[in-house]
Formats: structure tokens, C-alpha cells, sequence
């Protein structure tokens, strides 16, 4: 700081020298780096290899195209071309005159228009001009006028020369035309044949490889200009994504990668570029739900703007999830996951876990789920068969009994009433039964309740007989008495109760024989299944049950089947010999002071624990069995599918699930299983569904503290299901106008769907493609219950409405019938005017003008001997040489019951309204006929034999009481 | 190898981490001589390079210490570390040759350099180097989009831009009003006062220990162990809920902490004087307002009483507005203290209105 020194050098200006040239490089590389970085994108991969793709596809169905053009046929019209061409050829001197007349006066008349417009112009701005000068200057104006119109005057004459030389011109041009007419024509005819093959030549060679988009239009840094490699998105006005404080339009860039999402012809090429598994419903512009308007996540979900694999959040199909021990009982087949695709995800694509993103993709088997933010409130969704079987699993499993879910309210308990149980069963079997329901009957939908992974220590066993034991004390002691229709009844002969089981239609509801729930299915499995029930009750409730059972419980679904005194008997004796295993042993014992202690517990959690003591302590042990009983019912939430005395009031014990599906993940505790599942909300579902108490391993609780929901033994099938179903209970985001919009038949589309399903009307019936499994108990349809989604137009309302009320034989040489439901008028009225919505024919009346001509009634019957209808068709007896598989109504029914436009479409397309149907075609050449009546008009013919028929009087009617 | 992811847990504790960071600031400065050896700065580099290296091969360290936003803070560990060493270096070798009767090294140096080319292209190569290692983070460490942002979902932690962190840690020990408002107020006042009440000359161009070893303590205090410190813990050991977890310990969410803390009301009415908290709340907190008015009215005062020397030479104004700002740097390791070893939550309690020390 002292003396000032010489100037210097702080740095050695050589080395300076080299670091400034070294990190130049530096900067330069990285530049490169950068461009490169920013250039070189996975999707423009897929691009460039889809090209390709798409010139191997083209280039194929050009030459199918090409195979269909018949060549013959091309070189005649090529040859009439050149003749064409040769006749122009010889007027040329003409044809070449015409043509320079014309080039004169079109040249003329392209500067008389100049001129014209110019004037036209100039005349409105001066116009303008004069017509502010009268507002504004009135006194002014009138030296003004004779210019403007003297300029209209002119405007007005050149439009007529305009006119003039353009029908000069048009001559001119017709004369040509004369000429040339015979070549353009055969152009017009060539195009049209080989048109298609031109397009998709002209294709392939755009499809070419090209050095100019290479090196020009798609080269870094120039690919801003015109890149033919571009993002690709469509935006969705109507499908919103919601960002918590606003919704946005779907921005879908998913069709960048998935280019041949929406055309035919890419089905068997690897992903990306695999065409849709569903043109018709999903995807393509035909459908119900065109890409352009509906894009892709609102379904699949993922992260629709992200133009990465890793981050739009795919989920594979086959996430690997580890055999989870301790949870998983005999009877549940836990297999675990190949984990293929997740594997190879994560080597090639470099896959991870979605936690960018709120909602990853759903795997493809449960993409259905996404119908629920569109079709909420449905149990059937049109095409989303998995889901709608999502949901009738979730109905007969009974989840929304305990889970409050919307959609699903008001339905009947899942499980039986236990208010009169002492009067059906015995203490001791249901202790077995509660202990292992699955060990008593495999298929069962009952819960196991205790003796699940976190009640299944040694030390647990004391704890769990003495909650099993005071359970079924409680249950007993407040069960009311029953009095049995008919006491002590006679047995009967069991093997024709055998045969009346598997004839009347019981099946369609109950299973007997071996079948697992899975092999059966939600529907056939609708009623208890009845393997082992004699082990369960006794002749005399069966007898009781088979005969009315409204009589023991009057809420209960089963149906009267009208069967007689007699055939009852036989039934329940046959009942009573359905026997097999008897559950599984209590493993330890107790002694009454497990139930004291347990009881302690209850009461501590409400009461001081001196008073709980006390209180405890001054009850008999009878007393405490009992009130324990009550304690354990009530934290088991047994009351939720069961009736249970005591229990009225009682609110069910699930979490409401009817926006699990929006619950954003860390919502979801994975506790230790951390390390085991996948950190995503699927498989905690899943996982919940497999092992729904493995969040207490590892974990020091007491007994109160531990979970509580019960092990339904679910396959995996089912779980995966069910997770369906729940990830599709979504909160309300997308707006109304993206919704099924409401309507009248849409409304009763959506009610009479959930009827027939909550009455299992579907067991039996086919109805729009859906159910009819009876049938594969049958064996042949003509003997099955009928299908029904023609129903409404075909039937009267009336005369369904009284057949739904008191049911008759329609074809009574079926052993299967239409069981009496007693169900309220609005439920009726709720599948009539489902049967009319499915057909279009809403509402009970129709214009008919029955025919009064002699002439008609007679030509009528005439055809009705000709086509000899009553071979096949009952009209009062039935016909005796024919099989039953080839009997048909009664005719005689058919004023009543038929609606009589139906009666036409019926006869012109039998097999059109019913596949498979045994009546014959008579009008194969409608609308012309074989047969002469009426001038060989078929409709003619066809009206006369309806209005015949209508004439029939006095067959069984449910309408008298026939 | 567990063993040893055990050992570093351990120390990676609050309280462990924060008295080993005070102890080795002591150690340093205290055998200071023995520090600016080259062996032990590369070496403690070349430590931390193999504790890195190490850790890397665990799972829970590599997602924390490899988190794109977390990279910067590992760098900053090195860099810290690298001129703390290389400072105290520079200030141990002239004061030796102050002490054999040399001048400094700078001052051999010529101070008159030119403007081109030792300023303008250095200036210049720090340009372009600074831009190619930008253009190289923002590729190799992507940054993709997230989710839209959710006020009913905030992510757990939640955590401040790193170079807040310190101000975060904090928000543990103090009241919000204190920690987010007065302390960060006192923080750049005492920065911008620091010219105004240091007029020591010595040191001014030239590295030196000796002839500013209280000053440099108290910086290297502050700097280092409130505020480098605590961003690195604030970044790599605290998770979910703000819990406390080894940098080879899983972030479990379900991780608990006992809240037991007491507040000095509880402690002597209660504990001490055996009797109910008075209803009045001033009464109530009449000992810990006593001891807060102590704290900053009358502990200077005894400093001033204390430390003669420095008070005649600072002047009485320069002296209290260093002792306060002395005091109130050192309310945050007071408190850390407290609660540690007496649960000590806070010492004035009034959340009648809003208001805790």
C-alpha cells in the first residue's frame, strides 16, 4: 500500500491464452451438447420409424388396390382415350382458332373487370363523400349530385360490357367443349376406377424417403420452419383438466407417439403404433367418442402434454407385485405377476414408478374405470363390459354395505336376516361358520372376520373363540321366534326335488354343485349358494323357506317359484341332502376372564377405566358374554349386511368411497408395506382387496387398534374388479356438456339396467347383449327364457304388466318359468319403460286400425293354411308330433299380447329381432313374395295374416286370470 | 457397512450435528496451523469425496443426495469447505511472515494490474466457463413438469428454496414472527451495519488470522455453522413432517418425534414453585420477560462492564449495536440449547396474542 509499484501482470497472459482457448472449446462442445440435447427426442424416433411403417402399410394396400383393378377394363378405356384423343387431333386447326379467339377476349375482359371493380371503388368513397356533404352541408350538396350519378351512369355501363364479353367468352369456351367433351369424359371414368390407386401411389411416394426433409426441414436448428416431424396434440373444449384452482382444456399429445391410434390397418404392429383395440366405440371418428373431441387421457389417464414415455406417466400392465404371505388363505389363488412388461419398461424406456403426476395411466385392464367421470350413476355402462362386471361384483360382494358409495344406495343387505336365526340355525355351526365361512363353503361371499394376518398369533386365539362365542350368544339371545308355516312337515322324494332344482330355474340364482365363485360368477351366485346347506338348517326351515320365503323374511329377494305343496316337499328334502364340509375346528379355548378382559377393553375406550372395571365386573358372565357379543357386532359393523336385533340405527363402519377414485395418493398409507407394493393407488387397492389387514404387520397394536376389515378370499380376478370399480367412484370434473346428455330414455335406459341387474333379471334374460347364462344351463335357447331386448316394441304394456304381476305359461312345455317377484308397481313401471327405451317405443299406446274387410281377414287366414303356422304354433292345443325345441306361443295370445307393427317386422325378419330363432323366413323376397295374394305384395300378405291372427280369441291371459 | 451407515445416522442427529460442526470450527481455528496444511485440506476433500462415493451405494442416500434440486448442495459442501480451508490458509501463512517481521504476501504483489488483459479476460473466461457449466447442469439434471399445484396436497416436507433453509430451521426453535421477520430483519441490518461498526484497518487486502481472530470466529460462527450448517441439515436430513432422519435412514412418513417440550412458565411456577399458572398472563410470563429484557437490555451492559478493552476502543454506540446484534446471533444456539437440554419450548409464552420467544 505504500509506495505505488510498476504496472504488471496478475496472470501469465500464455496461460491465459490457453484457458480462454480451452474453455471456448468447452463452450463450444457443450453448445453442440445443447442443440444435440434439445434435437434428439424419443418421439421423433417413433416418428421416422412410423414412416416407414406407414410406406410398408400404404405400400401393401396399394397393391391390394391394385390387384382389385381389373386391367382389362383399364386398357379399354385407355384405348378409348387415344381414340378420343386421335378424333381431337384431326379438328386441331379448329380447336387451335377457338382457342386464340378465346385468349383475345379473355384478356379483353380481365381489364374491363380491372376497370369495372376500380370504378366501383372510387364510386363509394366519392358517394361517402357526397353523402356527408348533405348531412353535414345540405346547402352544398346539390352541386355535387350530377357527378356521383354521371359516375353511377358509368359504373352501370361497364358492368354491361363485363357481361357481354363473359357470354363471349362462355360461347367460345362451349364451342371447345364440343370438341374435347369425349376426352374429358373417359378422364372422368379412368380417374374413377383407378382413383383409389392413384391416392395411395401418390402416397407412397410422399412416404419416400427424402434427403431435403433429412438435411432441411427436420435438421437441428432448422426444424423450427416446417419440420414434417412435428408434436401432435388435440385439444379438448368440453374435457377439462382440473387444476385445483381452475379447469383447463385436455391437451393430449399422446397421438405424437401413437400415430396410428385412429386407422384401420395397424392392429398387429408393436406399440406405439398399434391401432385402438375399438374403432367402433373409442378413438375413431365414427364412434360415440372421436379422438378429436373426447382425446386420451380422460380415459387412460397419464399426463397428457408430456411428450416423454417416463414422464406422461405410463402404467404397465403386469406391475410386479411379490407373493404376500400370511394374509392369503387356501382358498385364494394370490399367483404372483410375470412382471415382463415391467422389466422390460424399465430397461428400454427407462421406466419408474409415476410421481410426477396425480393420475398415472390406469393399466389397460382397468382403463373402463374412466367411464364413471362421464356415465357416472350407471351399474351399466354400454360398452365397458368390464366395468359393468366390475360393478355387479361390487354389488353381490356387498362392499357398498359398509362403504357408502354413490350409485349404490337403498340396496338390500347383502347378507341374510339374522333376527329370527335361532329358529334356522344352531350355536354351534355358526361359530364354525363365522371362524372360517370359506371352510364351510368355498363359495361363499361371507367375510372371514378373525383369524386374518393380524389375529392370527397363538396368543390371539383366546381372544378371537371368546369374541366368536359371544357373537353368536348375542345373536341368539335376541333372535325372535319364527313360527313355521306349516309345523313338522312330511318329507318328500328327493330326487325329484333334485330334478325340479335343476329344471324350474333355482339355478339361475343358487349354485349346488362344486363351482368356485369365480367359475360361477356375481350372477349365479346372486341367491346363497347351496352346497352344504343341510349341514345348516333343518328339513323344517327349508320346507318353511321353499314355500313362501317372504314368510320368514319379507324383505328378501328370492322370488315365488309357485311351486306346489308337493313340490316343495320334494325340493327341501332334496335341500336337506346337499352336505359336505363342516368347517374348521376352534384352535384353542377360553376362559371367562378373556371375555372380561376383552370386554374391559370395549369399555375403556368410552368410559374412565375404574368405572370400566367396575362396570365390567358387575355384570354376570352370562351378561358379559353378551354384551361383549353387542361390542364386537357393533366394531365389526356385522349390522351392515345383516339384520341384526339392536343394530336399527346403526351407521355403516367403511369409508365413504364415492371419490376414491380422485383420492390423490398421499392420501394412502403404505405403512411397512412400503418396500412390498408399489407406491401407486391401484395396487394399494389391490393390495387392500388381497390382504385387507397386512398394514398391521409388523406393528405393536392392541387389540382395538387393530384393522378390522374382513378377508373376502377374492381372486385375483376379482380384485383386479373391484379396484375397477372403485378407481371409477371419481369426484365431478368434467363438465356437463362432455356428460351423457339427460333424456327420458336415457333416464330409463339407466334405471331399468339397474333394476334388471339388482333383481338379476339378467341371469335368465338376455337382454342388450347382456346375461342369458341360464341358457348355457339349458343347453338349447328354443327352451331357455326368452330374450328380451325386443320386448318393448313387441309387447302390450298392459298385458306385460299383468304377466309381470301374476305370471302364466307362455310356453308351457318349459320345465324353466317366470318366477312371481311381488315387486311394487314403480319397479314394474321401471321395466316397462326400460323394455320400451331399449326399443325406442316409450309409453303404452300405439295407433292400430284393426281391418274390417272380409277380404283381407280371409287372405289372411288364406296364408296362414299355406304357411302352416300351426304346425309349430300352439292355438289351444298343443301340436303332438313336433320336438319341443319347435313349439311356439300360443297364437291365440296374440291380440292381447303382441304389439301388431310387431307382428310385421316379426314375420319379414324373424331372425333380425331374435338370432337363432326357429321361426322361418316366409318372405325371403320381401318385398316382393312367392305368393300370389295382393299382387305379390309382401307387406299386403304380411298385414292380412296379422290382422288374422288378431282376430284369434280365448287363450290364457294373465289380463282375466286365465 | 451397516455398522458404519449406523455410525453417521447417529451423528447425523441435530444436536450431534450441530456441536460437531461448533467443535470442529473450535478445532480449526484453534489448531489452525495444523488445518492449513495442504495433506489435511485435500484430504478432508478427499474425505468427503469418499463419503459421497460411499453413500451413493445406498438407495435412501442416492434419492435424497442425486434429487436434481439437492445436487447444488452437495457442490456447495465441497466449496464451503474449500475456501474456509483455503482462507485460513492464506491468513496462517502471512501471519507468520507478520510475526518473522515480513509484510504480507499481497503486499509483494503489484497492485496496479491491467485492465486488459487481467481484468477484462478473466472477467471474459469466467463468462463463457459460467455459461458452459450452466448449459451442462440444466442437460445432465432435468427438471420435468409436475403435477398442478394443489393447496389441499402440499408436499411433505415442504421445504424452502435451499438458501433459505437456514430461515427454515429456524421456524423449529422460534415463533414465525421471530424467526420469518425479526431475525431476517436483523440479519441484513447487521450485514449492512457490519462496515459502520468494524473500523479495524487491519486485514484490508490481505489474508490474515491473527490480527482479527475475534471477528473472523464470530463470521465463521455465523456463516458456517448458522447458516451453511443448517442449509446442508435443512436439505439432506429433514424429511417428512419436518422429522429428523440419517442421511441412510428411509423417509418414512410414519416416523414420530415425542413433543414434550415445556414452556419456562410450566417449568417454575409449576415444576419449581409447585403451584398453578397464574391467571394473568403477563404474570404468567413475568420470568421469561425478565429474562428476555436481561437478554438484550442489561447483558450488554455487563458486557461493556466485562470487556473494557473492546468497549473503550469501539465507543459506547458501536459497542451495544455489536453486542445486540452479537446477542441476537446468538438467541439461535440459546435456544437450540435450551430445548435440548431443558425441553425448553418457548420462554415467553403469550399465544393470547400471537406473540413467543
Amino acid at each position: 500500500m505504500a509506495d505505488k509499484k510498476s504496472v504488471g501482470h496478475a496472470y501469465n497472459i500464455d496461460f491465459l491464452n490457453v484457458v480462454f482457448a480451452a474453455s471456448s472449446i468447452f463452450m463450444f462442445v457443450t453448445t453442440i451438447m445443447m442443440v444435440w440435447d434439445d434435437y434428439d427426442r424419443e418421439w421423433k424416433d417413433y416418428q421416422r420409424r412410423f414412416v416407414q411403417l406407414e410406406r410398408e402399410v400404404t405400400q401393401a394396400s396399394l397393391v391390394a388396390a391394385q390387384g382389385v383393378l381389373d386391367p382389362a377394363e383399364v386398357e379399354q378405356l385407355r384405348t378409348e382415350r387415344a381414340q378420343a384423343a386421335a378424333e381431337l387431333e384431326a379438328s386441331r386447326a379448329q380447336v387451335d382458332e377457338l382457342e386464340s379467339q378465346l385468349d383475345g377476349v379473355e384478356a379483353l375482359l380481365y381489364t374491363t373487370t380491372q376497370e369495372y371493380q376500380g370504378l366501383k371503388a372510387v364510386y363509394d368513397v366519392e358517394r361517402y363523400e357526397y353523402e356527408e356533404l348533405v348531412d353535414q352541408h345540405p346547402e352544398d350538396a346539390e352541386a355535387e349530385r350530377p357527378r356521383i350519378e354521371e359516375m353511377y351512369e358509368e359504373w352501370l355501363a361497364l358492368g354491361l360490357d363485363v357481361e357481354r364479353q363473359t357470354a363471349e367468352r362462355d360461347g367460345i369456351r362451349d364451342e371447345i367443349s364440343a370438341f374435347t367433351m369425349r376426352v374429358t369424359e373417359v378422364d372422368a371414368e379412368l380417374r374413377a376406377l383407378t382413383g383409389e390407386v392413384d391416392r395411395l401411389s401418390a402416397r407412397v411416394d410422399d412416404l419416400q424417403p427424402s434427403l431435403v426433409n433429412d438435411l432441411v426441414f427436420n435438421a437441428p436448428l432448422l426444424d423450427f420452419m416446417a419440420p414434417t416431424i412435428t408434436v401432435r396434440q388435440v385439444i379438448t373444449p368440453n374435457i377439462v383438466d382440473d387444476v385445483n384452482f381452475t379447469r383447463v382444456a385436455k391437451m393430449d399429445r399422446c397421438t405424437t407417439c401413437h400415430l396410428a391410434i385412429d386407422r384401420e390397418g395397424y392392429e398387429d404392429y408393436p406399440q406405439p403404433f398399434r391401432t385402438h383395440s375399438n374403432l367402433d366405440a373409442y378413438v375413431g371418428s365414427a364412434s360415440p367418442h372421436p379422438v378429436q373431441q373426447y382425446g386420451c387421457t380422460v380415459c387412460h389417464e397419464g399426463m397428457g402434454q408430456s411428450i416423454s414415455f417416463k414422464h406422461s406417466s405410463h402404467t404397465p400392465g403386469d406391475l410386479h407385485v411379490p407373493h404376500m404371505t400370511g394374509d392369503v388363505d387356501a382358498h385364494g389363488e394370490h399367483a404372483e405377476t410375470s412382471g415382463d412388461q415391467t422389466r422390460a419398461w424399465k430397461s428400454d424406456l427407462g421406466w419408474e414408478e409415476p410421481h410426477l403426476w396425480d393420475y398415472p395411466m390406469l393399466p389397460t385392464e382397468m382403463t373402463e374405470a374412466s367411464c364413471g367421470k362421464c356415465h357416472g350413476g350407471s351399474v351399466y355402462v354400454p360398452e365397458g363390459p368390464k366395468l359393468s362386471e366390475a360393478y355387479g361384483l361390487y354389488e353381490r360382494a356387498g362392499c357398498y354395505a359398509c362403504h357408502k358409495s354413490e350409485g349404490f344406495e337403498g340396496l338390500r343387505n347383502p347378507g341374510p336376516d339374522l333376527t329370527k336365526i335361532s329358529s334356522k340355525l344352531e350355536p354351534e355351526w355358526v361359530a364354525r361358520w363365522i371362524r372360517d365361512p370359506r371352510a364351510v363353503k368355498a363359495s361363499t361371499w361371507m367375510p372371514r372376520v378373525w383369524y386374518n394376518s393380524n389375529t392370527s398369533d397363538p396368543e390371539d386365539v383366546a381372544r378371537n373363540e371368546a369374541e366368536i362365542d359371544s357373537v353368536v350368544a348375542y345373536l341368539f339371545e335376541n333372535s325372535e321366534d319364527h313360527e313355521f308355516a306349516v309345523p313338522d312337515p312330511r318329507s318328500g322324494d328327493a330326487a325329484n326335488g333334485q330334478q325340479l332344482v335343476e329344471s324350474v330355474g333355482c339355478l339361475a340364482c343358487h349354485i349346488t354343485g362344486d363351482e368356485t365363485r369365480v367359475e360361477a360368477g356375481p350372477r349365479r351366485t346372486f341367491g346363497q349358494p347351496l352346497q352344504n346347506i343341510g349341514n345348516k338348517t333343518t328339513y323344517e326351515w327349508l320346507y318353511d323357506w321353499v314355500r313362501d320365503p317372504k314368510h320368514f323374511s319379507p324383505d328378501t329377494y328370492m322370488p315365488d317359484m309357485r311351486l306346489t305343496e308337493d313340490e316343495v316337499r320334494d325340493v327341501a328334502s332334496y335341500l336337506v341332502t346337499l352336505r359336505g364340509a363342516n368347517g374348521i375346528e376352534a384352535p384353542g379355548t377360553y376362559t371367562e376372564s378373556d371375555v372380561t378382559e376383552a370386554l374391559t377393553d370395549y369399555y375403556r375406550a368410552i368410559v374412565p377405566t375404574d368405572e370400566a372395571v367396575t362396570t365390567v365386573a358387575a355384570m354376570s358372565s352370562e351378561e358379559q358374554k353378551l354384551e361383549l357379543g353387542r361390542r364386537v357386532i357393533g366394531r365389526y359393523g356385522c349390522y351392515s349386511c345383516h339384520t341384526i336385533s339392536g343394530f336399527e340405527d346403526a351407521q355403516p363402519i367403511g369409508i365413504e368411497l364415492s371419490e376414491e377414485g380422485t383420492k390423490l395418493l398421499p392420501r394412502f398409507d403404505f405403512a411397512f408395506l412400503h418396500h412390498e407394493i408399489p407406491h401407486m393407488k391401484v395396487e394399494w387397492f389391490k393390495q387392500k382387496l388381497r390382504a385387507p389387514r397386512s398394514w398391521d404387520r409388523s406393528r405393536e397394536l392392541q387389540p382395538l387398534e387393530k384393522l378390522r376389515m374382513p378377508n373376502f378370499g377374492f381372486s385375483e380376478e376379482e380384485v383386479t374388479l373391484l379396484t375397477t370399480a372403485i378407481m371409477s367412484f371419481q369426484s365431478e370434473v368434467q363438465p356437463v356438456a362432455s356428460q351423457m346428455p339427460r333424456s327420458a330414455r336415457n333416464d330409463a335406459l339407466d334405471a331399468g339396467r339397474n333394476l334388471s341387474r339388482r333383481r338379476n333379471c339378467i341371469s335368465c334374460h338376455e337382454i342388450e347383449d347382456v346375461g342369458g347364462e341360464y341358457q348355457e344351463l339349458v343347453g338349447d335357447p328354443a327352451l331357455a327364457p326368452p330374450l328380451l331386448t325386443p320386448e318393448g316394441a313387441k309387447v302390450r304394456p298392459e298385458w306385460l304388466y299383468a304377466f309381470f304381476r301374476a305370471p302364466i305359461p307362455i310356453r308351457p312345455w318349459l320345465d324353466v318359468r317366470m318366477p312371481s317377484f311381488h315387486l311394487e308397481d314403480h319397479d314394474w313401471n321401471t321395466a316397462l319403460d326400460y323394455f320400451g327405451a331399449v326399443s325406442d317405443a316409450i309409453g303404452p299406446f300405439r295407433t292400430h286400425d284393426a281391418s274390417v274387410s272380409r277380404e283381407v281377414i280371409d287372405t289372411g287366414e288364406e296364408l296362414f293354411d299355406l304357411l302352416r303356422c300351426q304346425q309349430c304354433h300352439v292355438l289351444d292345443s298343443i301340436p303332438d308330433d313336433q320336438p319341443t325345441d319347435n313349439l311356439a306361443p300360443d297364437l291365440r295370445m296374440a291380440r292381447e299380447r303382441l304389439q301388431p307393427d310387431w307382428i310385421v317386422d316379426w314375420l319379414v325378419a324373424p331372425l333380425d329381432i331374435q338370432p337363432g330363432t326357429r321361426m322361418p323366413m316366409f318372405w325371403t323376397e320381401y318385398p316382393g313374395s312367392f305368393y300370389p295374394q295382393f299382387d305379390q305384395d309382401a307387406i299386403r300378405q304380411i298385414e292380412s295374416v296379422r290382422d288374422y291372427l288378431l282376430t284369434f280369441s280365448g287363450g290364457p291371459s294373465p289380463l282375466t286370470g286365465n | 457397512m451397516d455398522a458404519l451407515k449406523e455410525f453417521f445416522n447417529f451423528f447425523a442427529d441435530p444436536r450431534a450435528f450441530f456441536l460437531l460442526t461448533v467443535v470442529a470450527l473450535f478445532v480449526i481455528v484453534w489448531k489452525r496451523e495444523a488445518f492449513s496444511k495442504d495433506s489435511v485440506g485435500y484430504g478432508i476433500l478427499g474425505f468427503l469425496a469418499v463419503f459421497f462415493a460411499f453413500g451413493l451405494t445406498d438407495e435412501n442416500f442416492r434419492l435424497i443426495v442425486a434429487k436434481p434440486d439437492n445436487v447444488p448442495i452437495v457442490f456447495l459442501i465441497f466449496l464451503v469447505v474449500f475456501f474456509t480451508w483455503f482462507s485460513i490458509r492464506e491468513g496462517v501463512r502471512n501471519d507468520q511472515r507478520i510475526a518473522r517481521g515480513e509484510d504480507p504476501i499481497e503486499k509483494d504483489e503489484s497492485d496496479r494490474v491491467w485492465v486488459w488483459p487481467d481484468l477484462v479476460y478473466t472477467e471474459l473466461i469466467a463468462l463463457i466457463l459460467c455459461t458452459a457449466v450452466l448449459i451442462v447442469w440444466s442437460i445432465g439434471l432435468e427438471a420435468p413438469i409436475e403435477q398442478p399445484a394443489n393447496a389441499a396436497n402440499t408436499p411433505n416436507p415442504s421445504k424452502a428454496p435451499w438458501y433459505f433453509l437456514g430461515l427454515q430451521e429456524m421456524l423449529v426453535y422460534f415463533d414465525p414472527w421471530l424467526a420469518g421477520v425479526l431475525l431476517p430483519t436483523f440479519i441484513i441490518v447487521g450485514l449492512m451495519a457490519i462496515p459502520y461498526v468494524d473500523t479495524n484497518p487491519k486485514g484490508n487486502g490481505y489474508y490474515t488470522f491473527a490480527e482479527r481472530k475475534v471477528e473472523i470466529v464470530l463470521f465463521l460462527f455465523g456463516f458456517l455453522i448458522l447458516w451453511n450448517a443448517l442449509i446442508v441439515l435443512g436439505t439432506f436430513l429433514r424429511g417428512p413432517n419436518w422429522n429428523f432422519f440419517g442421511p441412510f435412514e428411509y423417509w418414512d412418513i410414519h416416523k414420530l418425534e415425542a413433543l414434550t417440550n415445556v414452556q419456562l412458565s410450566d417449568v417454575i411456577w409449576v415444576r419449581m414453585l409447585g403451584q398453578p399458572l397464574p391467571e394473568n398472563m403477563f404474570v404468567r410470563e413475568i420470568f421469561g420477560l425478565l429474562l428476555s429484557f436481561a437478554y438484550v437490555a442489561v447483558l450488554p451492559v455487563v458486557m461493556a462492564k466485562m470487556l473494557k478493552g473492546y468497549y473503550e476502543k469501539l465507543g459506547p454506540t458501536r459497542f451495544y449495536v455489536t453486542a445486540v446484534l452479537f446477542l441476537m446471533m446468538m438467541s439461535l444456539p440459546v435456544k437450540m440449547l435450551t430445548r435440548w437440554i431443558f425441553n425448553l419450548k418457548y420462554i415467553v409464552s403469550l399465544p393470547e396474542i400471537f406473540f413467543n420467544i
